[in-house]
């Protein structure tokens, strides 16, 4: 349709007034002026078709509407005729709003904002003014522009959002560039962009800035200098913390012991449930007993007794006795709760027993003290007496005669054990039959804490099995006990001497000064003395009568077994 | 007794004036909650500056919803392929012809500069607010053509409802506006009829409907920038007379 004469556009600039162009194609003969007419028709008021109110004289082909033919918001219709030959060559319909392409912006200029600390970047404000067409004030046109922006010479234009303002910055620009601005503008709601205006060129010379590179490195230098420094000096204070952190301790065995403190301070029963729970024992060391063996003490015939020396019954392991293991748990034995009172041992018995008891313990029923030390026995105390899970258990050995339980009375300094038989034969005597002969097992350890493994099976591979479930400790009567056995060391009752524990043996049962079966550990002092409960009273609910069948005691310091009466019993 | 009549008539008369100030009130002020406040008031300048930026927006809003719908519509590809078969396509008549089918006002407005400039302000407000009123059931009767349409974008339904709840404001700035620079009560909104002729020649490929709600959308376009014209050059007036008047 380019060879026929047809319309080549219509423009208005300020939306009062435009023009149309034409060409006459390849039609030679219609090239002069008048051979083609443009006809327009305003739709609105179906009018008549009219003629071009004015053809430009200076331009060719071009139909010029100035004000008073231009109505917006009405849709125009032009035809482009050959008047001599009648034909209608185009037409096109339009409403004047929709070809407005206004003005370019003038007065375009720039403004520097900022550089950047670098000086390798800066911005610039760039401003101008509406098209002096346009007659924006009255808002009969509402512009937007749109600023390009681009490096000299370069092809590519950086184009910014529309600004409905006259005024836009440029951000980023490169120093030492030179850069071309231009802006145009369009009617909002619209889509015809105006000419471009002339284009400015912004420049901003770079400023030599030597140093502002110079302090940057030195900074960083010393700021790194300083970090490690800094470091440094934080791992040097702080070592202990980071080597606990880094490197941390290997953890201490998992076997749970017998806190020294706790025995210092504690309560008997949280010692008893803590040794009861102990399951160092393996199945083949220690059967079908699952107590710890503490005190295994060997009792051997009365009759024996009376001609061996304490020591003897303490060590020997020759004699079968039963054997009792000190039991810190309690358990539900019938028969032993009713006897077992540690509160009131009989006071005679453990008169002779304890000859040096003067007086007791505020809280403590049997307090037997000694003037000598007593290697740290690590032996709970208990306060509650009613909870005590010390019992002890009646003895079956006939030669001691003395009940299943056995009650340690007092510690001798040098360490040694003094039991009292006391009411031993009275109200277990029933438990006799239930009880098999037992060995009583009595190891001390001197260096408190807990027993190890390792000492552990020592002391249960030396036991023989004890097939009864109830166990105990037997008080044995308090017997002088050399003290050169006591040095610091174990006594060891049997014939392994590798075993180095103590193993009192229980001394005669006649010998012995009736004491109370059993009591109760209530302290320590700081002696490291066991401080019993004071034999005082006679076990009430024990209906035998508590003095039974005690054995004669040799004279000696309270319940103690003194290192010389120890020494009697060495082997 | 004389005293007593005119205070009597005094309090008659300012209970009168205040029953019908209250009821000459059409705004309901309401803070953001929704509850009814009390209207604060608003200085006339201010007014006008908030009429035309709801003017404005409506317009863009109107041209952007015209662009999407001829791009949700596809009428471009049609039109190209109708062009490429020779076909002529009513688009293009559409676009440039924007107004021919739309319905017709109960006066006709000026389309030239001059003859708008030469608009007192009374009917440069008087035309705005017939303009507002008389598109409000259209837009309501677009929304639910739009509806129908299955592939309609989201955009384009929302700026449609958009704009039915912008004229409402604006309505109603308009009829303060009159009030406080024309000393009027409020007018009754005439009756329009909304008759929209269909296209002369409707293409057999594009539904009626689809041409029908485009040339809806232009007519819109036209008459919302017909209100912000008008608002401007109220605004330009007010603030200075000599410029506004053409040379």
């Amino acid at each position: 349709s380019f060879y026929r004469p047809h319309f080549t556009g219509c423009r208005s600039r300020e939306q009062e007034t435009f023009r149309c162009w034409w060409s006459a194609g390849i039609f030679q003969n219609l090239t002069e002026p008048g051979a083609l007419r443009v006809f327009y028709q305003t739709k609105n008021f179906l009018s008549e078709w009219q003629e071009c109110p004015d053809y430009t004289r200076t331009v060719k082909n071009e139909c010029y509407f100035n004000k008073t033919f231009t109505q917006i918001w009405t849709s125009y219709c032009i035809q482009l005729r050959s008047v001599r030959e009648n034909i209608t060559y185009d037409e096109a319909c339009f409403t004047v709003e929709n070809i407005v392409h206004p003005d370019p912006p003038i007065g375009l200029n720039w403004t520097l904002l900022n550089v950047s600390r670098s000086g390798l970047h800066f911005d610039v404000l760039v401003r101008w003014a509406p098209p002096p067409s346009a007659d924006v004030q009255m808002g009969w046109m509402s512009l937007v522009y749109q600023v390009q922006y681009r490096v000299r010479n370069n092809s590519h234009w950086e184009m910014l959002d529309l600004e409905s303002g006259t005024q836009q910055s440029i951000y980023g620009l490169h120093t030492d560039k030179e850069y071309e601005v231009r802006v145009r503008c369009k009617m909002s709601a619209f889509d015809n962009f105006g000419e471009f205006s002339d284009s400015i060129i912004v420049h901003v010379a770079q400023i030599p800035s030597k140093e502002s590179t110079f302090p940057t490195t030195l900074v960083l230098i010393f700021g790194v200098i300083g970090v490690v420094i800094l470091l440094v000096l934080l791992i040097f204070s702080q070592q202990q913390r980071l080597m606990v952190i880094f490197l941390p301790p290997i953890p201490a065995p998992k076997i749970k012991g017998i806190d020294p403190e706790l025995l210092k301070n504690g309560k008997l029963d949280q010692l008893n449930s803590l040794l009861s729970s102990q399951d160092m024992y393996k199945p083949d060391f220690y059967h079908e007993d699952p107590w710890v063996e503490f005190i295994q003490l060997d009792l051997d015939d009365p009759a024996e007794k009376n001609e061996s020396s304490d020591t003897q019954h303490l060590l020997g392991v020759s004699r079968s006795g039963s054997s009792h293991v000190l039991n810190f748990k309690s358990d539900d034995d019938s028969g032993r709760a009713s006897c077992y009172d540690p509160e009131i041992p009989n006071p005679e018995d453990l008169a002779s027993l304890l000859p040096g008891h003067s007086g007791r313990g505020d809280n403590h029923p049997l307090v037997s003290r000694s003037s000598s030390s007593i290697p740290d026995l690590g032996v709970q105390q208990t306060s509650e007496v009613e909870e005590t899970p010390i019992q002890t258990q009646p003895a079956v050995p006939s030669w001691v005669n003395m009940d299943f339980y056995a009650q340690v009375s007092d510690f001798t300094p040098a360490g040694g054990v003094v039991l009292s038989p006391g009411q031993l034969n009275s109200c277990p005597e029933k438990k006799k039959e239930e009880e098999n002969e037992k060995k009583i097992q009595f190891q001390l350890v001197s260096d408190g804490a807990y027993t190890s493994e390792n000492t552990a099976r020592q002391l249960s591979a030396s036991v023989p099995p004890s097939p009864g479930p109830e166990q105990g400790y037997q008080t044995f009567p308090t017997q002088a006990v050399e003290g050169n056995l006591w040095n610091g060391e174990y006594l060891v009752s049997t014939s392994d001497s590798q075993t180095p524990y103590l193993l009192p043996e229980a001394p005669p049962a006649p010998i012995l000064p009736p004491v109370s079966d059993y009591t109760v550990v209530q302290e320590v002092d700081a002696q490291h003395s066991l401080l019993l409960n004071p034999p005082s009273s006679q076990p009430a609910i024990c209906p035998h009568s508590p003095n039974k069948h005690l054995p004669a005691m040799p004279t000696m310091p309270m319940g103690y077994l003194t290192p010389d009466l120890l020494g009697n019993l060495t082997p | 007794m004389n005293r007593v009549k005119v205070l009597q008539a005094w309090l008659w008369c300012v209970s009168l004036w205040s029953c019908w100030l209250s009821h000459a009130i059409p705004l309901d002020c309401k803070d953001e909650t929704g509850s009814l406040i009390q209207c604060t008031s608003i200085s006339q300048e201010k007014l006008l500056d908030r009429v035309i930026q709801h003017a404005e927006l409506i317009y863009r809003v109107s041209e952007e919803s015209c662009t999407l719908f001829i791009v949700s519509s596809q009428l471009e590809n049609m039109q190209r392929m109708m062009e490429d078969m020779f076909v002529p396509y009513p688009l293009h008549a559409l676009r440039n012809q924007g107004g021919t089918v739309c319905h017709t006002k109960p006066f006709p407005i000026p389309g030239s500069k001059t003859e708008i400039q030469q608009i007192s302000d009374k009917w440069l407000l008087h035309s705005v607010l017939m303009l507002v009123q008389s598109w409000m059931e259209p837009l309501i009767y677009l929304q639910t053509t739009l509806n129908r349409y299955d592939d309609a974008p989201d955009a384009l339904l929302n700026k449609t409802k958009w704009v039915s709840d912008k004229l409402l404001s604006l309505e109603q700035g308009v009829v303060v506006l009159i009030r406080k620079m024309l000393d009027e009560g409020i007018l009754t909104p005439s009756v329009f009829e909304h008759t929209l002729t269909p296209y002369d020649e409707p293409s057999p490929e594009i539904p009626e409907s689809v041409l029908r709600d485009y040339n809806l959308l232009i007519c819109f376009k036209k008459d919302a920038h017909k209100m912000e014209t008008f608002l401007k050059l109220l605004k330009c007036r007010q603030s200075n007379k000599l410029s506004c008047l053409s040379y």
